[in-house]
C-alpha cells in the first residue's frame, strides 16, 4: 500500500499543522438570535402553509411542500456531494470554506424529518401528489402496469429510508471526523475521509437520482427521462454554492473567518455557481431536445403541458432567468470578487433554483402557473427550518477546521 | 553551446540587449520586480521555473484583454453555427427531416454550441499567443548557460535595453540594490534569427490554400451538370441489404417488405370500442343522448359552431337552410345538383342525435363521410350545434322562462 507515503505528503503539505489560527472561528451570542428568528419563521412558515393549502393532506398544500422540500433538500445533497468532492480530489484552497459546507451538508438529517409530510400521506393512500399511489390509476393505464413493481408505497418508502439513511450517516461522518481532527489534529483522518469519498459519491450519485426521480419525476408516473436527477444535480451544486456564499458573508459581517475566507475562496465559490448555470442549461437543453426530436408522445405530453397554452410564458422565462441571466450576470470577474454583487447573484440563483422547482411540481396540479400562497409559506418555512437546524449545530462546532494539514494551503491560496 | 558563442565571437561584439539579476528564492525576485516596477520601466520580464503568486500585481500588469477576444470570437461562432445551418437546411437545400420544419430552433443549439465554444478555443490559444509575442523562435537569454537554470531552481530578471529608461549606470544600479546573486550583461544575438522560418511561413501558406481545394471542388460540381453516375464513396451505406417501405420483398408470399399488424392490432389511443361515443349507437337503435365523454357545455356548443362553420356551411349554409357558397355556385352552372338538406326539416329534426353522428360520419346520399377529418368530439359538438340551429326555427313559447313571457305581452 502506499499508505505510508500519502501521510507523508501531507505532513508536507502543511508545513504549519496545527498552527493557531488568529480569527474568529466560533460563533457568538448572535447565533442564539438568528436561530430563533430563523425557527421562529420556519415554524409560522409551516403552519401557515398548511392553513392556506387547505391542511396537511390537500392537494394545494403536498404540491407547495413538496416544491419548498425539494428546494431545500437540493441545499444539502449539494452541501454532501461538494464535501465529498473536496475529499475526493484532495482539494487544497477549499479547506478554510469547508466546515460550511460540512454544517449545511448536516441539514440533510434535517431533510429526513421533513419528508415525512410527503412520505407518510402516501403511505396512508393519499394520492393527493403521486396519482401512481391509487390503485385504480396504475389499473387505468397499460404502460403504468409495468411500472407497479417500482412505483408503489411500500418499496417508496423503502427507497426513502434507503436516501436520507445514507445521505445522514455520510452527512454527519464527515462533520464527524472534521471536526474531531480540531481536537486531535490526527491527520489520517484527512486520508481516511479521502478514502470513504469515492463509494460516498457512487451513491450519492445513485441515492440523488433515484430521488430525483421518485420524488418529482414520479408526479407523471407515465413520463420519464433517464438525464432527470442529472437535471436536479445541477440545482443542487448551484444551491449549494449559492447558500455557502451567502452564509460565509453572513460570518464575516459577525466578524468570524475575517481572515481566514478571502475573495479568493469566494471567486471560487462564484465560479461554480457561474460554471453551473451553463451546466443546467446543458442538461435542460439535452432533456428537452431530446425528446422534441424523438417525437414520442409518452414523452413529450411533459413538455407539451408546459409549452402550450398558459404554461408556456412560465416556461420561456424560466429559460430565460435561469440561464443568460445569470450567466452574464456572474460571468465577469468583477462581480465574483465582490461580496455584494456576489451575495445577489447568490440570492438570485436561490430564488430562481425554486422556480425551477416550481415548474417541475406545479403543472401536476394547475393548468396555468399561479404562485398559491401556500407555495411562498412553505419556502419561507422550509428555508427557516434549514437556517434554524444549521446554526444549532454550528453553535458548537468550529467554524474552519483549524487541524486540517491543508489548512495553510487554503488560508494563503490565490487565484491567478 | 559552444559552437553558438563561436560563431557570435567571430561576428564581432554584440550590441547589448539588457541587464539580467539572478535572484535564489521567488520572495527576493518579488521585492525586486515591485522595486522596477515603481521605478517606472516598461520593457522588462521576470522568468521562474514555476508560477508565481501575485507576480503580475508585483510587475504591475493590467488584467489581460484575452477573455474580450474569446467574447468576441464566440459571438462570431454562435452566429456562424446558426448561420451556417439556416443557409445549408432553410434556405439552399431543403431536406424534411422526421416532420419537422426546415427551420426549427432546438436541432441548431447543438452544432451552433460546438462553434461557440470551437471559435472561442480557438480565439484564445490564438490571442494569447499573439499578446504574448509568440512564437519567438529565438530570445538572447537563450546564449547564456546560467539561465538554463530557470527551469529549475533560480529567478531572473531582465531589463531591456531598448527602454526609454534604461541608463547603463542608473539600471545597474537599481538592479544592484535588490540585493541580486548576480548582476550580468545580456548580448544580442546575431547569428540566429528571432524571426518564423520563411520555409515554414510559405509551408502554412500553401497547405492553406490546398484545404480550400476540395471546397473548390464542391462549388464547381454544384454549379455544373455531369452526365456520369454518381460517385459512391461508401458503398455499404448507399447500397444497404434491407427492404425499404412500400418496395416488393420477394422474402414473403405477398412480396410485400413492410408487415402487416397482427390482426385486431390497435394503435396506441385509437381504441374504438364505445358504440355510443363511435358510432352513436345504443344497444340495437340510434342513441338519442350525448355519449357519457361529451359535456352539453356552452364551450361544446362554441366548438360545434366553429366546426360546422368550417366543414358544414359551405354546403348546408351558415343557419342550416340547406343554402351554403357551394350549393349557389352549382345552382348557377346549372348542370345538375342534388341539394344539401335543409337541416331544418321535421324528419332531420326528430331524428335521434345518433343518427345524425352517424350521417356525419359516414355520409349519406351524396354527403361524403367526415369520420376521417372531424375528431369524434368534435362530431358530437356538431350534432349539438345543429340541434341548437333546429330548436332556433323550431322554439314555442314554452321555451321561454315565466319572466320573459310576461314581458312579451
Amino acid at each position: 500500500m502506499a499508505q505510508p507515503k500519502h501521510k507523508k505528503d501531507m505532513v508536507a503539505d502543511s508545513g504549519h499543522a496545527g498552527d493557531y489560527v488568529d480569527d474568529s472561528i466560533r460563533l457568538g451570542d448572535e447565533a442564539n438570535g438568528l436561530f430563533r428568528i430563523a425557527a421562529g419563521i420556519g415554524v409560522v412558515g409551516i403552519v401557515l402553509a398548511v392553513v392556506l393549502g387547505g391542511g396537511l393532506t390537500h392537494q394545494q398544500f403536498q404540491h407547495s411542500y413538496l416544491t419548498a422540500f425539494m428546494w431545500g433538500l437540493s441545499i444539502g445533497a449539494g452541501a454532501l456531494w461538494w464535501v465529498t468532492l473536496q475529499h475526493l480530489v484532495g482539494a487544497r484552497w477549499s479547506v478554510a470554506v469547508r466546515r460550511v459546507g460540512e454544517l449545511l451538508a448536516h441539514s440533510l438529517v434535517l431533510m429526513a424529518l421533513l419528508s415525512l409530510p410527503v412520505v407518510v400521506p402516501m403511505l396512508l393512500g393519499n394520492d393527493s401528489l403521486y396519482r401512481w399511489v391509487s390503485h385504480e390509476y396504475m389499473a387505468s393505464e397499460h404502460v403504468l402496469e409495468g411500472k407497479a413493481g417500482y412505483l408503489n408505497v411500500s418499496f417508496f418508502a423503502v427507497r426513502c429510508v434507503i436516501y436520507f439513511g445514507f445521505w445522514a450517516l455520510m452527512a454527519r461522518y464527515f462533520l464527524k471526523a472534521s471536526v474531531a481532527q480540531d481536537k486531535s489534529g490526527d491527520t489520517s483522518l484527512t486520508a481516511r475521509m479521502g478514502r470513504a469519498s469515492p463509494l460516498t459519491m457512487i451513491g450519492f450519485a445513485l441515492t440523488l437520482t433515484f430521488c430525483a426521480v421518485d420524488f418529482l419525476m414520479s408526479l407523471d408516473a407515465i413520463w420519464f427521462s433517464t438525464i432527470f436527477g442529472v437535471y436536479y444535480f445541477s440545482g443542487c451544486v448551484l444551491a449549494v454554492h449559492s447558500a455557502m456564499v451567502l452564509a460565509l458573508i453572513w460570518l464575516q459581517r459577525k466578524g468570524h473567518l475575517v481572515r481566514s475566507v478571502t475573495v479568493e475562496h469566494y471567486h471560487d465559490l462564484g465560479k461554480m455557481m457561474f460554471a453551473f448555470t451553463a451546466f443546467w442549461t446543458y442538461i435542460a437543453f439535452s432533456q428537452f431536445m431530446l425528446i422534441w426530436y424523438a417525437n414520442i408522445p409518452e414523452e413529450t405530453h411533459w413538455y407539451h403541458m408546459r409549452l402550450e397554452g398558459a404554461w408556456w410564458p412560465a416556461t420561456l422565462a424560466l429559460a430565460i432567468l435561469h440561464f443568460p441571466v445569470p450567466f452574464f450576470g456572474l460571468m465577469s470577474r468583477q462581480i465574483k470578487r465582490n461580496k455584494t454583487t456576489l451575495a445577489l447573484g447568490a440570492v438570485y440563483l436561490l430564488v430562481i433554483h425554486w422556480y425551477d422547482m416550481y415548474w417541475l411540481v406545479a403543472p401536476n396540479l394547475h393548468k396555468e402557473p399561479v404562485f398559491h400562497a401556500a407555495d411562498f409559506a412553505a419556502w419561507v418555512g422550509v428555508g427557516g427550518l434549514i437556517v434554524a437546524f444549521v446554526v444549532w449545530k454550528a453553535r458548537s462546532v468550529n467554524l474552519l477546521p483549524t487541524k486540517d494539514p491543508r489548512l495553510q494551503r487554503s488560508l494563503a491560496f490565490e487565484n491567478v | 553551446m559552444s559552437d553558438t558563442q563561436a560563431i557570435q565571437a567571430e561576428a564581432g561584439p554584440a550590441p547589448l540587449h539588457g541587464l539580467l539579476a539572478e535572484y535564489d528564492n521567488p520572495t527576493a525576485l518579488v521585492r525586486a520586480a515591485k522595486k522596477v516596477r515603481d521605478a517606472g520601466y516598461a520593457h522588462w520580464d521576470t522568468f521562474t521555473p514555476f508560477p508565481i503568486h501575485g507576480i503580475e500585481r508585483a510587475m504591475g500588469i493590467r488584467m489581460t484583454r484575452l477573455p474580450w477576444l474569446v467574447f468576441v470570437a464566440a459571438l462570431i461562432g454562435l452566429a456562424n453555427g446558426v448561420l451556417l445551418q439556416f443557409l445549408t437546411n432553410a434556405w439552399d437545400y431543403k431536406w424534411l427531416v422526421s416532420g419537422k420544419p426546415f427551420w426549427s430552433w432546438p436541432a441548431n443549439v447543438p452544432i451552433a454550441f460546438e462553434m461557440t465554444i470551437l471559435y472561442s478555443a480557438f480565439a484564445a490559444l490564438g490571442g494569447m499567443l499573439i499578446f504574448n509575442n509568440l512564437p519567438l523562435p529565438a530570445h538572447p537569454l537563450d546564449l547564456k548557460e546560467r539561465f538554463a537554470r530557470v527551469t529549475d531552481d533560480r529567478f531572473f530578471l531582465l531589463i531591456e535595453a531598448r527602454d526609454g529608461k534604461f541608463d547603463e549606470v542608473d539600471t545597474r544600479r537599481l538592479l544592484e540594490s535588490t540585493e541580486p546573486l548576480l548582476l550580468d550583461e545580456v548580448l544580442e544575438d546575431r547569428v540566429t534569427s528571432d524571426k518564423i522560418p520563411r520555409a515554414l511561413i510559405y509551408t502554412l501558406i500553401v497547405a492553406g490554400a490546398a484545404s480550400l481545394v476540395p471546397f473548390a471542388a464542391f462549388t464547381a460540381a454544384r454549379a455544373r451538370h455531369s452526365e456520369k453516375p454518381r460517385i459512391h464513396a461508401i458503398w455499404d451505406m448507399d447500397f444497404q441489404p434491407k427492404f425499404k417501405a412500400q418496395r416488393a420483398n420477394p422474402l414473403f408470399d405477398d412480396n410485400r417488405a413492410m408487415r402487416k399488424p397482427v390482426a385486431g392490432t390497435v394503435a396506441t389511443g385509437a381504441l374504438r370500442d364505445d358504440d355510443h361515443m363511435y358510432r352513436g349507437r345504443v344497444g340495437d337503435a340510434w342513441a338519442t343522448t350525448y355519449p357519457a365523454g361529451v359535456q352539453v357545455t356552452e364551450e361544446t356548443l362554441r366548438v360545434g359552431r366553429d366546426k360546422y362553420n368550417v366543414f358544414c356551411a359551405p354546403c348546408h349554409g351558415f343557419a342550416g337552410e340547406g343554402d351554403g357558397m357551394v350549393h349557389k355556385r352549382a345552382e348557377t352552372l346549372g348542370q345538375g345538383w342534388v341539394p344539401p338538406s335543409n337541416l331544418h326539416q321535421e324528419y332531420l329534426r326528430l331524428q335521434p342525435v345518433g343518427e345524425l353522428f352517424n350521417s356525419i360520419t359516414n355520409g349519406v346520399r351524396n354527403m361524403p363521410a367526415y369520420g376521417p377529418q372531424i375528431e369524434p368530439d368534435d362530431r358530437w359538438a356538431i350534432v349539438m350545434y345543429v340541434r341548437a340551429l333546429q330548436r332556433s326555427r323550431a322554439s314555442g313559447l314554452g321555451d321561454l322562462s315565466e319572466a320573459e313571457r310576461s314581458g312579451l305581452k
